[in-house]
């Protein structure tokens, strides 16, 4: 499903070049679910937003679904992304001024889906949002903004979703819900899962787990 | 107190190495180095504007008198340093080769003129310009003179009993008056000459002018000196009162230039207040930690106040620095169209701009910092938790301060700015309560647009109150220079109708009764175009309602002056052409006898009002008039202009001549001597000169008047990006978290486009509607203009601002949408 090669990323800055991932190569097999650990600083979610299309490596290419990301430009990877990738991010990353079903609504309304609002409507009330459709983000706890993350992320059925820190800002009760709903969500609809964490119950949980230390996988 | 300037200035640096502060400095930069640009360059055209209207006068300042003067107070000129000279008019009949002609002799001190310079020839084409007076012994005469009296170049001719050498033409004096009555052939003397010719006797008719230049607060020192002791056949002249049409073009100019400060002020307060709210919201998690860190409420206002006053201090210093050399290129690029002599750019000019800066600055930018008080602790749990926002009163009201003081300078007038900010206000409240509601009820219609199109219109919809406010702030900008704009164009056309192509260059005089219509006939059959003739007939003003006019009017005023002389009595019974009925009606068909129309600034001055009986002596006999109308005249159109209009009948049993005013142009000016010919007793009167001058000095003051307007436009469009820059942030992380979702770039082109061209059509179409009713206000009660709403503007407006909104919204999104999306997202 993801396959990447001698994946790295180098940046600038004044105090000079900075290495922050070497040399990752590694292989995501359709269905499964990895989980990316490592102390903070170690290059996990530059990992991730590489795997995702979210960035450009300095070195070696990224193949998603049998196409190298690599080689496409910013419109091809937009598309790919709207085909088969959805995204929960520690923040959140909601719309402030949309409300909970909009927000959802969004990657639907992207890809042309006419049925757009129902299939919103059925996953927020999916994920325990169904009195919460209207309220903007701001309006919500932080559970339930990731809650409406969560739908969001499913709601285009992707085949691959990408999580970073789905609990990071969240009490580990919230936390322990979301990735009830993360992982219940995964298994209906058969997703590819790669998710970064600090949380080692978290990553147990994950068919296979990779630690990166300094940029480079142990 | 010093831990915290200290910390404030740690902080300041930081936030400028990291860029949070660019924008902010950016706009700053811009508002001060134009607002200063603008005031030294206006301040300097003023100056220059006015040295040229002293040419006009030959002089500062000049006292008008028929007797010489007092030595006390040439001893005070002197002793105030002011340079003096003196010149006496005085009529002549001068006899040459058996013929005879009415001449105006003028003569003239070594230092004359102080201001201006005269223009001679030696009888060819060329003209010599020269600050230099007639030498003793010479004398430089009309070129009309010449043939009249048949002599030449090079001849003697005798003024009284001195014989003087005809040595140069005279073709030009700064301050000969368009007065025609003042129109005979001129002849300038040495003043040294004039004892010796022994034409000045007692009873002699002469006309004294003393004329002084200098400094500026000397020249003030002596016209309070001079003042109170003026008789009542002594007036002081300046720049200002000298010739009503010179001082119209120069009030107006001067109006226009502190407009156009205000306007600047104004633009650059949009973008400080919306950069500065910029700034606050990045700063509202900093000013959370801050206070978890034990910082009172009142330790962080002062903290950023602290941080805005040095950062103020620099940025002013550093707008002040650009302003001056901006303002250089300006007169650099301008030199060919301006005076060669400029006046030096004033400290207190700059030290203004630096002011100015700064009170920019803390107008616009108190209200969104005053926010910072109100930030909840409780960020530092929850970044997205939403402040208090202080009172609106408080926010708004140290902007709308700050406003009302620029226009109440302006203005000068306490009503006036309270009904313009009292409107203004009511009209923003209502517009912006209006555009909310519309944008809120729009919403409904999103899903009937097609999707391609609903994410650009659905970022204008998402958040009523923010596009709003956006869409105001674009309005007032927009307003700002649709106001430059509208007032300079309007300015220059009622310049340009002063004076069109064929305005009148002569007046012809002492026309008799009998050849009214024969004279008529001949200037239609030589298709000569004039402005109407009227008939003259001397009166003097003596009673107002049967009370002595001496008892009524106050001394030294311009009641007081027309009342002393006879006055060109007319009757019409059609309204003089550029004439305007003020208060009361214009006779209809059947004029009742003994009515009369009086002009507005003289009926003020002599305290006149609708249904006063005027009580004239006209050839020994009274005649009372009643005031049915009064009318507002313009005298700067060369054409016959009268105080008092009567109507029909009432001057019939008078003794009356006719006057009238044509446009001849140089091919056709043989037609003269054929006129002269035929009506051997009237005079026609050339004043060409007077039209070149107001033309010359019209010319220059559109020139420096559209110079400035392309500067506050080029700062309306400097502003204009800086502001969309400062509202960019929230559309960057929403355009990556839909190109995170999958939105190709195309859409989100076509989204930008459509939510700026959007954004900028409302703003524009709003600034339409604000910026006439402005104008209306303005040339109605400010500038004195008619107001006729430009069309083609109107329906222009809001296309090129939906342009140009499109244009600055897309090269400040088309920078970022290159950096990788995880940037952007961790940024947020």
């Amino acid at each position: 499903m993801i396959e990447t090669v001698n994946l790295g990323k180098t940046v600038f800055s004044p105090e000079g070049a900075l290495q922050i991932l070497k040399d990752v190569t590694l292989k995501i097999h359709e269905g499964e679910s990895l989980a990316i650990i490592g102390t903070s600083g170690s290059g996990k979610s530059t990992l991730l937003g590489l795997l995702a299309g979210l960035d450009s490596p300095s070195t070696g290419c990224v193949i998603l679904n049998g196409q190298n990301l690599t080689s496409m430009d910013e419109d091809g990877r937009a598309k790919m992304r709207n085909q088969f990738v959805g995204f929960v991010f520690q923040s959140f990353q909601l719309i402030a001024s949309l409300t909970a079903l909009e927000n959802v609504m969004l990657p639907l309304e992207l890809a042309g889906d006419k049925q757009a609002k129902s299939k919103a409507s059925a996953l927020l009330e999916r994920v325990g949002l169904a009195h919460r459709l209207s309220h903007t983000p701001i309006k919500l706890s932080g559970g339930e903004q990731q809650r409406v993350a969560l739908a969001r992320a499913f709601v285009t059925q992707p085949a691959i979703l990408f999580a970073d820190e789905p609990t990071g800002n969240l009490d580990s009760k919230t936390g322990n819900h979301i990735i009830e709903l993360l992982f219940e969500l995964n298994q209906e609809q058969k997703t590819t899962l790669v998710l970064v964490t600090h949380d080692k119950e978290l990553a147990n949980r994950c068919n296979r787990k990779i630690t990166l230390e300094a940029g480079a996988i142990l | 107190m010093k831990t915290t300037a200290l910390l404030a200035w740690r902080l300041l640096r930081r936030d400028m190495r990291y860029g949070e502060l660019s924008i902010l400095c950016v706009a700053l930069i811009i508002a001060v180095s134009c607002s200063t640009a603008v005031n030294l360059f206006s301040d300097r055209m003023q100056r220059t504007m006015n040295s040229q209207a002293a040419e006009f006068l030959a002089a500062d300042l000049v006292i008008s008198s028929s007797d010489d003067m007092s030595q006390s107070w040439l001893d005070e000129a002197a002793k105030l340093q002011l340079k003096q000279a003196k010149t006496i008019e005085f009529p002549t009949a001068l006899m040459e080769n058996d013929e005879l002609l009415l001449a105006s002799v003028k003569a003239v001190s070594s230092l004359y003129p102080l201001r201006g310079q005269l223009k001679i020839s030696d009888g060819s084409e060329n003209e010599i310009t020269t600050s230099q007076s007639p030498l003793e012994g010479e004398v430089w005469v009309e070129k009309r003179i010449l043939p009249a009296l048949k002599l030449n170049l090079g001849d003697m001719l005798n003024i009284g009993e001195k014989a003087l050498k005809i040595s140069k033409i005279l073709t030009y004096e700064p301050d000969r008056q368009g007065d025609f009555y003042s129109m005979s052939a001129r002849v300038m003397m040495n003043e040294r000459d004039l004892a010796q010719a022994h034409v000045i006797q007692a009873g002699s008719r002469l006309h004294y002018s003393f004329q002084f230049s200098g400094d500026e607060k000397a020249l003030k020192a002596f016209h309070d000196y001079v003042t109170p002791q003026l008789n009542a056949s002594q007036r002081i002249i300046d720049i200002h009162q000298n010739r009503p049409e010179i001082g119209e073009a120069l009030r107006r100019a001067e109006s226009y230039l502190g407009l156009l400060s205000i306007l600047v002020v104004l633009i650059s307060g949009v973008a400080i207040a919306i950069a500065t709210r910029r700034y606050t919201e990045r700063h509202f998690n900093t000013v959370a930690v801050l206070r978890c860190l034990g910082y009172k409420q009142n330790q962080v206002m002062m903290l950023f106040v602290l941080q805005f006053l040095m950062l103020g201090f620099f940025t002013s210093a550093l707008g002040c620095g650009i302003g001056v050399m901006a303002q250089h290129g300006l007169f650099y690029l301008l030199k060919s169209f301006l005076p060669a002599t400029i006046a030096a750019p004033s400290l207190f000019s700059l030290l203004l701009g630096f002011l100015m800066g700064m009170t920019i600055l803390f107008g616009f930018a108190l209200p969104p910092l005053l926010q910072m008080r109100k930030v909840s602790i409780l960020r530092v749990f929850q970044h997205q938790l939403e402040n208090k926002t202080p009172s609106a009163w408080l926010v708004y009201g140290i902007a709308l301060s700050l406003t009302s003081f620029f226009i109440w300078s302006y203005t000068d007038n306490l009503k006036m700015t309270a009904i313009i900010i009292g409107g203004g206000l009511l009209t923003l409240l209502i517009l912006s309560f209006l555009l909310t509601h519309f944008l809120r009820y729009a919403k409904r219609f999103l899903p009937k647009i097609p999707l391609n199109w609903r994410f650009g219109v659905e970022a204008l919809l998402r958040n009523p109150k923010i596009s709003t406010v956006q869409i105001l702030a674009f309005s007032v900008t927009l307003v700002a220079m649709i106001l430059s704009y509208s007032v300079r164009t309007d300015l220059i056309k009622d310049w340009q109708l002063q004076l069109p192509a064929n305005a009148p260059n002569h007046f012809a005089i002492n026309i008799f009764p009998e050849q009214f219509e024969k004279i008529s006939n001949d200037f239609k059959q030589q298709n000569i175009h004039s402005s109407g003739i009227y008939p003259v007939i001397s009166g003097r003003l003596i009673a107002i309602n049967d009370v002595a006019v001496q008892k009524i009017v106050s001394k030294e005023t311009q009641g007081d002056r027309a009342i002393r002389r006879d006055l060109s009595l007319t009757w019409s019974a059609q309204l003089p052409e550029d004439n305007q009925i003020i208060s009361g009606e214009w006779w209809n068909e059947m004029p009742v006898k003994n009515q009369v129309s009086i002009e507005e600034k003289l009926a003020n001055s002599l305290g006149v009002k609708l249904g006063d009986n005027l009580t004239f002596t006209i050839s020994n006999q009274q005649v009372i008039a009643n005031v049915t109308s009064i009318r507002r005249l313009r005298w700067d159109t060369m054409k016959p202009n009268f105080y008092m209009v009567f109507s029909p009948t009432s001057l019939d049993n008078y003794p009356q001549t006719f006057l009238t005013s044509f446009f001849l142009p140089k091919e056709q000016k043989n037609l003269l001597n054929q006129l002269v010919k035929t009506y051997p007793n009237v005079t026609v009167l050339e004043v060409d000169f007077v039209l070149t001058q107001l033309k010359t000095i019209f010319t220059q003051l559109t020139a420096a008047i559209n110079y400035i307007l392309y500067f506050a436009l080029f700062a309306g469009l400097t502003v204009l990006f800086a502001v969309i820059h400062a509202s960019l942030d929230q559309r960057i992380y929403e355009s990556a978290l839909m190109r995170v979702l999958g939105a190709n770039r195309a859409l989100l082109r076509r989204t930008h486009l459509l939510e700026f061209a959007l954004l900028g059509f409302f703003a524009g179409l709003l600034a339409v509607l604000i910026s006439q009713v402005l104008l209306f206000a303005l040339y109605h009660w400010a500038l004195n203009l008619t107001y006729s709403p430009n069309l083609s503007l109107c329906v222009l407006t809001p296309f090129s601002s939906a342009f140009l909104v499109c244009l600055a919204g897309f090269s400040c999104v088309k920078s970022v949408t290159n950096k990788p999306l995880i940037t952007i997202l961790k940024e947020k």
